[in-house]
Parts: C-alpha cells; sequence; structure tokens
C-alpha cells in the first residue's frame, strides 16, 4: 500500500504504546479479573474470598430474583428498541420530506443527544411524580388510571422505559438522517409519481434502502438498554418496586455495592458481556443476510 | 446548496399538479411541531420551574416563569456546591479529550501511516476494547484503581476512561481519505512521521477532530455510573451525581424542586452548547450531508 511511508516497527509500536497500555491496565486486565473474581465467593462484606468455581453461576441460573431479573431486561431492551427505532424512524422520515426549515427541525430532534442521562431521571422523576408531579394528574384524568409507580411495578416499568426511549430518539435521528440523506432523490420522486404513499414509501423504498444503518442502530441501541440505561433506574426506581425495574446491570451494581457480593457481582458481568455479545453477533449475522448495501 | 434547485423546482410543479401537496406538507409541519415539542416539553417543565419561589410549585397548574430564576441559580451554585461539581466536569471532560484525541492521533497514525508486524491484531485488539464497557469490569476495575491509590481523585475519573476504540477507528477511517498523492508527497519531502502528522494530518482533519471531540465531550460530561462509585468527597464529585445528591435533599424534606431544576439545567446547559455550536462539524462525522 502506497500509504504505508514508514516501516519502522519499533516507532510503530511506540505510538501504540499510550493506547495499548492504557487498554491492558484498564480494560483487558480487569476484564480478565472479572472472570477469575467470578470464581471465588464473597465472604465478610468483600474482606475475604473463597474459591467456589461455578458456584456463582450455578447460583445465579437457579435464583428466581436472577431470572426475573433477566426477563425485565430482555423485555425492557426490546421495548427500548422498538419504541426508539419507530419513532426515530417516523420523525426522520417527517425531516426528511420537508422542504422548509429542514435544519432548524434536525437541531430540534437531535438535542436530547447531548441530555444527560441523570438530568433526564431527575426531571421525569419530577414531572410525574404520584402527588407532585406536573403530568400526574392530566394522565390520571385522560386515561383514568390512579398513578402510583412508586409502589406499582407495572407504572414504574413504563414511566422508565419512556424516558429511556424519550433520551435516545436524538441519537438514532443523526444517523436516520444520514442514512435517507443518502439514498437518490430520484427513487423517492419515481415512486411519488406512481402514486405510492407516504407510508408506504418509507416502508417499502426508504427501510430497506437504509437497513444497514437500522441494523447498526439495533446494536447501537442494545448497547444503550443493557448499559446505559443506569442513571435512569438508579433516579427513578431504584429496581423497583418489587423488582420490576430491576434489569441486570442494577442488580449487578447492587450485589457489587450494596452487598460488597463482588465475586457474584463479577459472575453477573461475565453473564452480562456474554449475552450482549450474542446479541451483536447475531444481528450482525443477521445483517449480513438481509441488509441491503448499496 | 446547489443541489437545491432541481428538488425545489420539482416541488413547485408538483404542488401545481397536485393541490393535495401543499396540505400534506402542513400536516408534515404540524406533526414535527408535535414531536419537537413532546421531546422538548420535559426540559421545558424544569426551565419554568427553576424560575419559581421556593415552595410555591407544589401546586400543580400555575406553572406561568417565575421571578426567583437569578436566586435559585445562585443559591444552586454557591448553597448547594454546584460552582465545584461544574468545574470538576469540566476538568474531567476536557482531560478525557485532549488524552483521547492525542494518544488515538498517535495510534491511527502507526495503524495507517506504517508498515510492522501484527498490525491487524493490534487493530483489532482495540476494536475489541468497545466489547468491554464499563459494567463488564466494574468490580476489578473499582479495586486496580483503589489500589493505585486514586479513589476519590481526578485521575480515577480520565486515566481508565483515555484509550477510545471508537476515536481511533474514526481517524483511521479519515486518514484513509486523506488523498495518496498528499502522502507520496510527503514522502518524497522526506518528512518525519511527527511532522506529518502536525503539519499535515491534524490540519487536513480539523472538522473531524471538532467532531469527535464534540462526540467525546458530550459522552465524558454524560458518566454517572463510574463517578457514583469512585469519589466519595463532594469537593472531587461532579455535576451528574451532584443533581442527584439534591434529590436525595428533597427525599429528605430539605430542598424544594426549584433548586433542583436549576442544578438540572445548569448541569444540561454545557453539553447542549457543544452540540449546537459544533453541530456541523459534528453531523460531518456522523456522516449527515444537509439537502
Amino acid at each position: 500500500m502506497a500509504r504505508e511511508i514508514y516501516d519502522r516497527s519499533w516507532l510503530a509500536y511506540l505510538l501504540l504504546l499510550p493506547t495499548l497500555v492504557v487498554s491492558a491496565i484498564f480494560l483487558y486486565y480487569p476484564a480478565a479479573q472479572a472472570v477469575n473474581l467470578s470464581l471465588y465467593e464473597t465472604l465478610q462484606f468483600g474482606t475475604q474470598r473463597v474459591w467456589t468455581g461455578l458456584g456463582n453461576y450455578s447460583y445465579l441460573l437457579t435464583s428466581s430474583d436472577y431470572h426475573s431479573s433477566i426477563v425485565v431486561t430482555i423485555a425492557f431492551s426490546l421495548i427500548v428498541i422498538v419504541g426508539v427505532m419507530a419513532i426515530s424512524l417516523v420523525v426522520s422520515y417527517l425531516i426528511y420530506e420537508v422542504s422548509v426549515g429542514q435544519s432548524s427541525y434536525l437541531i430540534a430532534a437531535i438535542w436530547p443527544y447531548a441530555l444527560p442521562p441523570a438530568v433526564a431521571g431527575i426531571v421525569f422523576f419530577y414531572i410525574i411524580h404520584p402527588s407532585l408531579g406536573v403530568l400526574t394528574q392530566p394522565i390520571q384524568a385522560i386515561f383514568g388510571v390512579n398513578i402510583d409507580w412508586f409502589t406499582r411495578g407495572g407504572q414504574a416499568f413504563v414511566v422508565v422505559t419512556v424516558a429511556v426511549i424519550w433520551k435516545q430518539i436524538g441519537y438514532n435521528v443523526i444517523f436516520m438522517i444520514a442514512a435517507l440523506n443518502n439514498v437518490p432523490d430520484a427513487l423517492g420522486e419515481v415512486a411519488d409519481l406512481d402514486g405510492v404513499g407516504r407510508f408506504q414509501r418509507l416502508v417499502r423504498i426508504y427501510m430497506p434502502l437504509i437497513s444497514p444503518t437500522l441494523i447498526f442502530l439495533v446494536v447501537m441501541n442494545t448497547i444503550y438498554a443493557f448499559f446505559h440505561t443506569f442513571a435512569f433506574i438508579d433516579i427513578l426506581t431504584q429496581g423497583g418496586p418489587g423488582g420490576a425495574t430491576n434489569i441486570m446491570i442494577y442488580d449487578l451494581y447492587r450485589n457489587a455495592f450494596e452487598f460488597n457480593n463482588h465475586g457474584l457481582a463479577s459472575a453477573q458481568s461475565v453473564i452480562l458481556f456474554l449475552v450482549v455479545g450474542v446479541l451483536m453477533y447475531a444481528q450482525l449475522r443477521l445483517s449480513d443476510k438481509y441488509a441491503h448495501y448499496g | 446548496m446547489s443541489t437545491d434547485t432541481p428538488s425545489t423546482i420539482e416541488r413547485v410543479t408538483e404542488s401545481l399538479e397536485r393541490p393535495t401537496t401543499d396540505r400534506t406538507q402542513l400536516l408534515v409541519h404540524i406533526g414535527l411541531g408535535v414531536s419537537v415539542f413532546l421531546m422538548a416539553f420535559p426540559i421545558l417543565i424544569a426551565l419554568l420551574v427553576s424560575t419559581q419561589e421556593q415552595g410555591v410549585i407544589n401546586s400543580v397548574g400555575d406553572l406561568a416563569p417565575g421571578s426567583h430564576m437569578v436566586d435559585n441559580y445562585q443559591t444552586v451554585m454557591t448553597d448547594y456546591n454546584f460552582g465545584v461539581y461544574l468545574l470538576n466536569s469540566f476538568i474531567m471532560s476536557i482531560i478525557i479529550v485532549v488524552g483521547k484525541l492525542a494518544i488515538s492521533l498517535l495510534a491511527a497514525l502507526a495503524i495507517v501511516y506504517y508498515r510492522f508486524p501484527f498490525k491487524n491484531l493490534m487493530f483489532m485488539l482495540i476494536l475489541f476494547t468497545l466489547m468491554l464497557p464499563v459494567p463488564v469490569r466494574f468490580v476489578p476495575l473499582f479495586n486496580i484503581v483503589t489500589d493505585l491509590g486514586w479513589y476519590n481523585s481526578m485521575l480515577a475519573l480520565t486515566i481508565p476512561y483515555l484509550a477510545s476504540a471508537t476515536t481511533v477507528f474514526l481517524l483511521r477511517q479519515h486518514f484513509l481519505s486523506i488523498p495518496e498523492s498528499i502522502v507520496e508527497q510527503a514522502k518524497l519531502d522526506g518528512i518525519g512521521p511527527l511532522k506529518f502528522l502536525v503539519y499535515v494530518l491534524i490540519p487536513m482533519s480539523k472538522g473531524m477532530l471538532a467532531g469527535v471531540s464534540v462526540i467525546m465531550f458530550i459522552y465524558a460530561w454524560n458518566q454517572y455510573l463510574w463517578p457514583l462509585v469512585i469519589i466519595d468527597s463532594q469537593a472531587q464529585q461532579v455535576t451528574q451525581v451532584g443533581i442527584t445528591l439534591l434529590q436525595g435533599d428533597i427525599q429528605a424534606g430539605e430542598l424544594q424542586w426549584s433548586i433542583v431544576m436549576a442544578g438540572a439545567i445548569i448541569t444540561l446547559i454545557p453539553p447542549l452548547l457543544a452540540l449546537i455550536a459544533f453541530r456541523k462539524p459534528l453531523l460531518e462525522t456522523f456522516g449527515v450531508q444537509q439537502k
């Protein structure tokens, strides 16, 4: 390759050294340690360790609390991924279709990307607070429900899910607009002349054409739902009520820092890693099969 | 902008042929207006509440702008430590952004412009770190950082974040798009790698670097879980965790919502300003070309 204009290998390794050293110490080593630590049982508030082999894993696989945490995580992730992508797709398509004020709408739609999750959590906590929230009474009046998500698991799940979806729309819109803008104008116009409806055009023409971006976003949204929603859970519900919002990452955190059960928490890290790894692999394989690359 | 003309003409003729187009465009605008409003609504409420007198906003309904905005923001900055939290967040984010850029530039330089053994393996090793977010290495990372004596320090908040697979990957892609003729010229001139980086690559990557910096700044600023566990002293804490400390005070009945919302708005402003100010390079980095 004509680009490789330098070939003193020791210098190349020297340039890579900072990145490799930080990765080794703070990424690879602790990840390997997590596997190791998962084979120990932690006693006496974390001061003692006893070898337990796969004990932590067999405990988790038979624990009904952990099972319910897995179910909650899967339901939560699925709803978040589908919800975020459906809403973002409609918003992106509307922005793409509009001829006046496109860039203003774009900025107005992507700003939640910059919104800190902790702030989003606090604001949601306030606006839907069972007794103080400004949205509580209107929602109660319109939908005829009695809002008390501090004690009702189903409602807590809905509140967390809505907040988490809301926060992630901006990020998705950025990529979807990018992809839509890369579709040749002529395609949409031909369909328009053929009298294909707006919604049909989105589903039958644009969605297949931007499918590589959609698959990428499915992967990113999966990681988001599994890992980056911690702040919402911590602020809004702390996993409750009755474990209704106790997703795997929050359960892991509690075992590690509330109960000082480091061995068990590490086993949960390893399981989380495997689950996300398998999911990402499956999604990427699926994309090879179904995505249309231009 | 020149590409705008044909599609505008197209749309004009379209609207002449089909009178419904105007109406549907109006519907699109209404749809967009509603969605944009819904997305902004929670923060608008927060903004309103942050202007109210303490104690009055517990009654629902009167959400007119209040007159205590300055008061509330001053109170939260001075009495509730937000000045310190903000400063800590700034220092943390700047160190992470600059550090990531610096070491990623060196790594990308090596990966694109050097011939050396195990190159692909090195690149893969860097990319694989994407699979190792904080939760996967949570407990041992906490132990390592504590063993290093970094508990409660800026080092703990920044150093573990300096390696960045995303940045290396984006820079690599960008370097590969720089015309080979420029690279050839540098080779003929016998220019050394560091000079090549400083005088050729960095000036040619300004927009890209600005875009990556915004992504990294927002990412660093929004960190929550790690500061929550590794920082225990209020003097060292960042604003993300600071805001939840306020929430704790409220549940203990010691605080009013107007103060908390002032804190929330303050925490939101820096990443929002970064997004708005650098939206062009950011959108370019994400690959968006404005129509």
